[in-house]
């Protein structure tokens, strides 16, 4: 499960942990907390303005000028069927490297960076935060006041979402 | 084996050089084959397979060596007079050349392979017989028997003092390698194993990783790219005095403006410069196809002449590296389907030989290929009753459709008029492929054929794949981008004089009946003004083909550079690409081939 995470060597050994080392970005969608490895993120934006692309899924929110590149971008809250929610001062968009290529994810807002222990992630329970497609919960963390959903964003997209947009 | 070679440098200099060589090659083998006694033409493709022969001799290619050494001893035969070129000598001598592609391919992929070239060099070794090459060895003599002279020729020795001493040994090593079977055997039991590989072999070849700029071109690019450093200073200048507030406003604006215009021409002269640079003869595309054309008509028995026009105009590197394999393909369905045997043509009343024509133009910000044979023509009937035999159409849309639409059945997947698949053709793919990637290309695809008298395929490509004219739209509040080569004309609109067509809605247009596609309909675009009656209609024609797409405002035309969405949202229907406008925004370039296509497949009701 967690081998989609690049573990990181272990700059410094913290007693009591086993395993190895690995930074995650954290993130929020809907009150709950989720983390990416953060080797898969780029950069973190705030919402420019978005150019919708008809005719696509309706989480696909558009598509954005990244500095002369043009990339897709993902609202989050929509793809795991959540409620909508108004973009404000805390929306982000979290650019991410999706099997070489970029892509956008629109989340609540970005907490931190964390450091956690491989062996601190459990596979996550069967049934999690409704909506979320299992496939892409890599696992979950459980520490003592705070439960992180760990996401590979790579399984967001599965075989048949390739193939909508690649026969078309 | 993985190549070991101390000098990076030294190896790619011989693959650049050998890859040259080879591509004209090619070109000079077939040109001999009608003009066998032209002594220059000769002399060159000896030179060209002599030099390759040195240099990886050099290099210790030994493989290579091999082949060419032969090859070069059968070359010098003929310049001497004492072998006289047959198509079947030809055939030989090319099929040693494609595997020196082979060869060279595999040490540019950085990997020897250990090929069989034994298949090949024993074709070369019977033209050799009468005087045998360097036997120095004792296993060519006893093997090969009759005319194995003892007079060990010396010609090949002796014409190449440059790369005496490792030459010697590389040209013992061969004739102790091939088993060396008894002479008239060799040829047809062995399966021709390496025509296939070198095939690939040779379409590989294509070097596209360098590109050779004339140094003029070069020094006016770093012209204008000095003027351009000119101008940021400037610009730096002026913001400069305008954040330290030292600047009148005044003077200011006119600076800016003078500025803003220098800048304008500086970048437009750069960036033709670049596309310039960019820009190559079709001809690189074009010189494969003598040697494909005489290939197919030695396997199809049919005699061609093949004629290629403006091999000189230049078009955008992109393009010229994806036309080549839609053309094969073109030119492979004329040989096979077109043209006729010589018998057949004869009895038709028509010249033994047939004609393939191929002819690139420019017109306008396009270029036109046309590949035309004088063939039999595409029987419509035949066609259409193939495409209901294998279920692709129906009774009722067959009686429905123009002889247009018949023509264009035979690009639908799956389409072929062919009982049994050949080597060459009837798989029913090759049409359908050339078409998505025409289509690839913004290109356009148009068939003029008369029965019995010949076909033509023309090919309209753009210029260039990077920068497009366009036209801005706007669509109830969103901006689309639609390339100015399709749009044919705009108009401005009452909406009551729109009339419906069985749930279509068209516009009179002159004497024409226009086709309507509401942009906000298709793009589902939320309605942002209220309900005007005027509305504008920017005309779109592909082929002969038009269709009116209704939008709210024209913005203005723009050159704009096409980005691409990435793989993700590769496939949007009805869009081609985006763009970025000046104030940074994405803006989405309109496909107008998939809007014209698409609106006729909802109209037909597929």
């Amino acid at each position: 499960m967690s081998n989609a995470l690049v573990p990181l060597k272990a700059g410094e050994a913290r007693a009591g942990d086993q395993g190895e080392l690995i930074q995650l970005v954290s993130f929020s969608l809907d009150h709950e907390e989720y983390g990416v490895d953060v080797l898969k993120v780029r950069e973190i934006i705030r919402m420019p303005s978005i150019t919708r692309v008809p005719n696509t899924p309706q989480y696909v929110e558009g598509v954005i000028n990244l500095r002369g590149k043009v990339i897709p971008i993902i609202n989050m809250r929509r793809r795991f069927g959540l409620n909508e929610l108004e973009y404000d001062k805390q929306t982000r968009i979290m650019v991410m490297d999706i099997e070489g290529e970029l892509m956008g994810f629109i989340v609540d807002s970005v907490s931190e960076v964390i450091r956690i222990s491989s062996s601190e992630i459990q596979p996550s329970p069967a049934v999690v935060t409704s909506g979320i497609d299992q496939e892409c919960i890599a696992g979950v963390i459980n520490q003592a006041e705070r439960l992180l959903v760990l996401l590979d964003l790579q399984k967001m997209f599965s075989q048949d979402e390739r193939r909508l947009f690649s026969t078309m | 084996m993985p190549i070991d070679c101390e000098d990076q440098e030294l190896l790619e200099g011989f693959l650049t050089e050998t890859t040259e060589l080879l591509e004209k090659l090619d070109d000079d083998l077939v040109a001999l084959e009608k003009s066998s006694d032209d002594a220059d033409l000769l002399n060159r493709i000896f030179r060209s397979i002599h030099t390759v022969k040195g240099a990886s001799s050099f290099l210790g290619f030994d493989l290579l060596v091999r082949v060419t050494h032969k090859t070069e001893d059968v070359l010098n035969r003929l310049r001497k007079g004492e072998l006289l070129l047959t198509p079947e000598i030809m055939d030989v001598v090319l099929e040693a050349t494609d595997l020196v592609k082979t060869l060279v391919a595999d040490i540019k992929a950085g990997d020897i392979v250990d090929r069989d070239i034994d298949t090949t060099v024993s074709k070369l070794i019977p033209l050799l017989a009468e005087q045998p090459a360097a036997s120095k060895t004792v296993t060519a003599a006893a093997e090969e028997a009759p005319a194995q002279s003892a007079a060990p020729q010396s010609t090949a020795a002796s014409d190449e003092p440059a790369v005496a001493p490792k030459e010697e040994a590389a040209a013992a090593a061969p004739p102790a390698m091939p088993p060396a079977p008894p002479r008239p055997a060799p040829e047809p039991p062995k399966k021709p194993a390496p025509p296939k590989p070198a095939d690939k072999g040779g379409d590989d070849l294509s070097d596209n990783t360098t590109v050779r700029v004339d140094v003029k071109r070069l020094d006016d690019l770093m012209n204008q790219v000095g003027e351009l450093v000119l101008e940021r200073n400037r610009m730096i200048q002026l913001n400069q005095d305008l954040q330290g507030g030292t600047a009148d406003m005044v003077l200011f604006g006119e600076e800016f403006g003078k500025l803003a215009k220098r800048m304008n021409f500086v970048t437009s002269e750069l960036q033709m410069q670049v596309l310039k640079m960019r820009m190559i003869p079709v001809e690189k595309v074009f010189k494969k196809f003598p040697r494909i054309v005489r290939s197919l008509a030695r396997d199809l028995g049919k005699e061609v002449d093949l004629k290629i026009f403006g091999e000189e105009t230049e078009l955008d590197r992109s393009v010229v590296d994806e036309i080549g394999d839609p053309l094969i393909h073109l030119i492979r369905n004329a040989m096979d389907h077109g043209l006729e045997t010589p018998d057949d043509r004869i009895a038709a009343g028509k010249p033994g030989t047939g004609t393939l024509v191929l002819a690139a133009v420019h017109e306008g910000n396009s270029i036109i290929i046309s590949i035309k044979d004088d063939g039999r023509g595409i029987d419509t009937d035949r066609v259409g009753r193939k495409a209901i035999e294998k279920g692709l159409i129906t009774e009722d849309q067959l009686a429905a459709m123009s002889q247009r639409e018949m023509f264009d059945l035979i690009f639908l997947p799956g389409f072929s008029t062919k009982d049994k698949a050949s080597d060459l053709s009837g798989r029913g793919v090759g049409m359908d492929v050339v078409k998505t990637n025409i289509k690839k290309l913004n290109g356009l695809i148009e068939i003029k054929s008369e029965k019995g008298l010949g076909s033509e395929f023309i090919l309209r490509l753009p210029l260039t794949l990077a920068i497009i004219q366009s036209l801005l739209v706007e669509v109830e509040g969103e901006i689309y981008s639609i390339p100015l080569a399709s749009v044919l004309e705009t108009l401005r609109v009452d909406q009551r004089e729109f009339h419906v067509i069985g749930g279509q809605e068209v516009l009179k247009l002159r004497d024409m009946v226009l086709p309507l596609i509401r942009l906000e309909q298709v793009f589902r675009v939320q309605r942002h003004y209220e309900q005007d009656n005027f509305c504008y209609v920017v005309v779109i024609g592909a082929a002969d083909k038009r269709v009116g797409l209704v939008v709210t405002r024209l913005v203005g035309q723009q050159e704009v550079a096409i980005k691409s969405l990435g793989n993700y949202l590769a496939n949007v229907p009805g869009i081609a690409g985006s763009t970025i406008l000046g104030d940074g925004r994405v803006t989405l370039i309109v496909d107008p081939v998939g809007m014209i296509d698409g609106g006729e497949g909802a109209a037909a009701g597929r």
